[in-house]
């Protein structure tokens, strides 16, 4: 019986050894250990034995049954670390393959900028308010201080649409809209459309978009005007940005000057700015003596055009996808 | 405006290089857009801002050039010479008429004028300002022009009757043939200088031929006057005729150098021997201009400035432009002459003392005293949130033209505002609707062969109004072409169509928060009548959308493809919005789940069914979800199988089976009542 029961052992150490697969394992766990295994058919043998051998015999098999348990476990553990490694192997993909692609929608690049323009402004204070796109001519030219067929004008040719209605040719038409309603002090800004009857070429267009800011106060300044310029250019363009005043002419700002921030090696022009012009503050009531203020323009799309080295205002309304896609967000 | 610095320098002394006085120049307010080299001089191009006419002369870039670089000035002719009528009154008489449009005419006459080249100097200077040298004395009229600033014409004396010269509006009908060889016809408002009986020339713009300078004219008559601006600037434009002279007249003329500039002109034709002048002068200037006083107070100035300069620095500033300037009283006391007609006020003399002491050197400070809170506008907080959604939705944003040619795709029913001075149909009237310019930008990307064509746009509308008034609306649109989810190379899915569509429009409808929308069919010709909804909140209409009318798209070019648009209203969308944000704690009970199978005819919309369901299923039924439409072997023909999921929960308690039954059954029951069935 001993001899048997270690030659039993041999065997299936030998056969738990050399299955190679779980599969294999299962089969010669089965044949030892299962309902119908050769260990399980002994145990079952038992009480055919002398009583006296049957303890000892008894405690032998059990201890036989769990040790070949162990290795049967022991084993499996073995095998399907092997497997899943194999598994993992064959499922390799080519990681190199392109992927699948997303819808992913974007902001344009001008709204990217507008939104920009309006966290640097409304850090400053100021407070955007809306104004139409179809303006009146009183506040596009006449409350802006514009004497009637001035040359002035001769830059702002505007599409009219009544002998009194015309497309907003610039977003400095909220002043007269703002100060006819409201008494100062203020800090108003303002985004949006505006249009000019001129030829479009690579960098003039009938149609773009500008931000205008405007701020009545006590002893407000060409300082305050610097200033605040300068703070709003570091916002959009770097730390780094030095800003330059030189002397411009507007009908809506006395002193009127041209803005220009220096930018990577060179000064680019952004806009117009100048104190409000006494006319317009005391056309709303507004004494000049008690209050002054700034007002300063730029337009949207200049910014991005800095920033990406884009050399057609065109391509702005164009909307061509490839250019959407580079430049949206 | 041409400034050859060689020509410049006649009149200043000029030491730095053409890069160093055209940066000087800009920074003071003359800005320099180029320096050209014509035959080996330095030409400055100058802009010349709308209030500065009297910079539109070498004289006057000069003055500026003096200012800047502390030089003196040197006038060929700072005042006139002549007063007296002398021998000129004998051959020449003036008179004028309409003395609001024509404040002073002055004229002098030049016997025995030989018609010759002028000298290579004037011509080189001309040619370098940009003018063709013609003879000597249209020549010698240009080049003081050019130098002092104000436009002369030379007539031919023997073809004026009498030297006789009137200054009179055009009468009705009449016409003139201008020095350009055009016939045109007058308005009434239009100032003409005539002889006694008829226009020989348009004021300040351009003369006529019959009384041209030609090889025989044997005497000459110079004007030199002073016109208002606006209407040379309204008869230039009207006749759209714009000449050197015009566009001089119009940005205001000195009209205290009139005469000089006659002198001056007759000086020059006699050194170049062109004529030989008579003594004396015409002069009619029945209101003379006189010199305007304007004070700057110091603190004001700083104050204006940011700057903290004394009285006596703001003098010097002033007097560098060769203005008049005095400290009385602690108060600076400024004679503007008379070819500054722009300083008018304290702020303009502010901003004189600003660039001639230079706006480098003004501090940047950042204002104090009250604080603001910024905030965004209204609209852009209707309009962001839309942006933000159509971008979840995977669409790219694009910005589309207000101004377009009139169009089938346009919204029918709201009349479009035209643009009365368009300078073509393409910009002729404006948008109502941002379909039309969505689809636009669709075909201008299909002809790119761009396949995927997901786009958006928010932004204002217009419409004419039935009492005649406008209207400008915020809008959101889109444009949609492709496949309905983006084709990789190991999948294909079918081509986008209404309810893709719909997905977009139930993100921009979650997004606003309008909890229950209907979709109700279409009539609109230019959508697909079978495949195109009404979205309905609240009973009101917030916007449309569907696949476009294969007509309207056969129109753009469209073929084999289907394209989907829709249009919302902006405040309408917002005016709707139902949701609010509250906390709900998550189901603490188990759901109970059954699926139905309906049966019902096509006739049927789903809407009806789903709202049936969920009527019947009252407060257990939590949600109802369509997982399959069938139709085909197995139902009859005409109706169509809808695979429903319902889920049903109590916030209470778990249901149990029994509970649940009952619920369905109740719910088969409506089923019944509108003509479905279970699917056995």
């Amino acid at each position: 019986m001993e001899e048997r029961i270690r030659t039993l052992v041999e065997e299936a150490t030998q056969a738990i050894l050399s299955a190679n697969s779980t599969a294999e394992l299962e089969a010669v766990e089965t044949r030892y250990l299962g309902r119908k295994g050769q260990v399980t058919e002994l145990l079952r043998a038992l009480p055919t034995l002398p009583p006296e051998e049957r303890p000892r015999f008894g405690q032998l098999l059990n201890t036989t049954k769990t040790q070949l348990q162990t290795q049967i476990d022991q084993r499996r553990a073995e095998l399907q670390r092997r497997e899943r490694e194999e598994r993992l192997r064959a499922e390799r993909v080519d990681i190199t393959l392109p992927p699948r692609p997303l819808r992913v929608g974007l902001k344009h690049p001008l709204t990217q900028t507008m939104e920009r323009v309006r966290a640097a402004l409304i850090g400053l204070g100021f407070e955007f308010v809306d104004s139409p796109e179809l303006d009146d001519y009183r506040y596009n030219f006449a409350a802006l201080n514009y004497p009637d067929d001035h040359p002035a004008m001769d830059e702002q040719m505007s599409f009219y649409i009544s002998n009194t209605r015309l497309l907003r040719t610039q977003t400095t038409s909220v002043q007269g809209r703002i100060m006819e309603k409201r008494k100062p002090p203020f800090r108003i800004a303002v985004i949006g459309r505006c249009f000019r009857n001129e030829t479009v070429d690579a960098t003039h267009h009938h149609t773009f978009h500008q931000v205008d800011a405007f701020m009545v106060d006590r002893g407000v300044s060409m300082a305050d005007l610097k200033g605040t310029l300068a703070a709003f250019a570091r916002q959009m363009f770097g730390e780094d940005v030095q800003v330059r005043f030189r002397p411009d002419f507007f009908p809506f700002v006395e002193p009127g000057v041209d803005y220009a921030i220096y930018w990577q090696g060179g000064w680019l022009e952004l806009g117009g700015a100048g104190l409000i012009h006494p006319n317009i503050l005391r056309a709303h009531g507004i004494d000049p003596e008690q209050w002054s203020g700034f007002a300063f323009g730029l337009g949207i799309e200049r910014i991005p055009m800095i920033q990406y080295q884009i050399d057609d205002l065109r391509l702005f309304l164009e909307n061509d996808l490839r250019f959407l896609q580079k430049y949206g967000a | 405006m041409r400034v050859p610095i060689e020509w410049l320098k006649e009149y200043v002394d000029i030491t730095v290089s053409p890069e160093e006085l055209a940066h000087r120049l800009t920074m003071a307010g003359l800005e320099v857009e180029a320096i050209e080299h014509d035959e080996g001089e330095a030409v400055l191009n100058v802009k010349v801002t709308p209030n500065r006419g009297d910079c539109l002369s070498m004289v006057g870039v000069a003055r500026e050039v003096a200012a800047i670089y502390h030089q003196p000035l040197r006038h060929p002719m700072p005042a006139a010479r002549t007063g007296e009528p002398g021998e000129a009154a004998q051959v020449a008489k003036v008179e004028i008429l309409d003395e609001d449009l024509c404040p002073r005419y002055a004229a002098r006459v030049v016997r025995n004028i030989r018609i010759a080249p002028s000298p290579d100097w004037m011509q080189r200077r001309l040619l370098a300002a940009g003018m063709r040298p013609i003879n000597n004395v249209v020549d010698v009229t240009n080049y003081v022009m050019l130098e002092m600033g104000q436009p002369l014409h030379a007539f031919d004396l023997d073809l004026l009757p009498n030297g006789h010269i009137v200054v009179r509006r055009a009468k009705p009908g009449e016409r003139i043939v201008t020095l350009d060889g055009v016939e045109r016809d007058l308005q009434p408002d239009m100032l003409m200088i005539c002889d006694t009986t008829h226009p020989v020339a348009i004021a300040g713009v351009m003369g006529g031929s019959e009384t041209e300078v030609t090889p025989n004219t044997r005497n000459v008559l110079l004007e030199s006057a002073h016109f208002n601006p606006t209407s040379i600037r309204r008869t230039s434009q009207r006749l759209q005729l714009s000449t050197e002279a015009s566009y001089r007249f119009e940005r205001v003329v000195d009209p205290g150098g009139v005469v000089a500039a006659l002198d001056r002109a007759c000086d020059l034709l006699a050194q170049v021997g062109a004529g030989e002048p008579l003594s004396g002068v015409v002069d009619v200037y029945p209101h003379p201009v006189s010199e305007r006083t304007v004070t700057l107070r110091p603190e004001r100035c700083n104050l204006l400035l940011g700057l903290n300069l004394d009285a006596q620095t703001m003098v010097d500033c002033l007097r560098r432009l060769q203005l008049v300037a005095e400290l009385r009283d602690g108060v600076v006391h400024v004679t503007v002459p008379t070819f500054r007609p722009d300083l008018n006020i304290e702020e303009d003399l502010a901003e004189e003392v600003g660039r001639v002491y230079g706006y480098e050197n003004i501090p940047e400070r950042l204002p104090f005293g009250h604080t603001h809170r910024g905030s965004d506008s209204p609209n852009t907080r209707l309009v962001r949130p839309l942006q933000e959604a159509f971008v979840r939705a995977g669409l790219v944003e694009v910005h589309t033209h207000t101004l377009r040619a009139p169009g089938p795709l346009d919204d029918p029913n709201r009349t479009p505002v035209r643009v009365r001075n368009a300078a073509s149909e393409e910009l002729s009237t404006l948008r109502n609707s941002l379909i039309p310019s969505l689809m636009d930008v669709v075909v201008h990307n299909l002809a790119r062969r761009q396949t995927e064509i997901f786009l958006f746009e928010v932004g204002a509308v217009f419409a004419q109004l039935p009492d005649g008034e406008y209207e400008e609306r915020l809008k959101a649109g889109f444009a949609i072409t492709g496949s309905a989810f983006p084709p990789g190379w190991d999948a294909r899915y079918p081509a986008a169509d209404f309810f893709t569509a719909k997905g977009v429009v139930q993100v921009l409808l979650e997004t606003v928060g309008v909890a229950e929308a209907e979709y109700a069919p279409l009539a609109d010709p230019r959508f697909h009548p079978g495949r195109s909804a009404r979205v309905l909140a609240g009973g009101r209409e917030v916007g449309i959308f569907g696949e476009l009318h294969p007509d309207v798209l056969e129109q753009l070019d469209i073929t084999r493809r289907a394209v989907l648009a829709g249009e919302f209203d902006v405040e309408t969308l917002w005016s709707l919005a139902t949701r609010r944000v509250r906390y709900v704690p998550l189901p603490r009970y188990p759901a109970v789940l059954r699926d139905l199978a309906v049966l019902a005819s096509e006739g049927v919309p789903y809407q009806t069914i789903e709202q049936t369901v969920k009527g019947a299923g009252g407060a257990l039924l939590e949600s109802v979800r369509l997982f399959d439409v069938y139709r085909g072997e197995r139902i009859p023909e005409g109706t169509r199988s809808l695979a429903l999921s319902l889920t049903f929960r109590s916030p209470e308690r778990t249901l149990t089976d029994e509970e649940v039954d009952e619920v369905v059954a109740h719910i088969v029951r409506a089923l019944e009542e509108i003509g479905a069935r279970l699917r056995a």
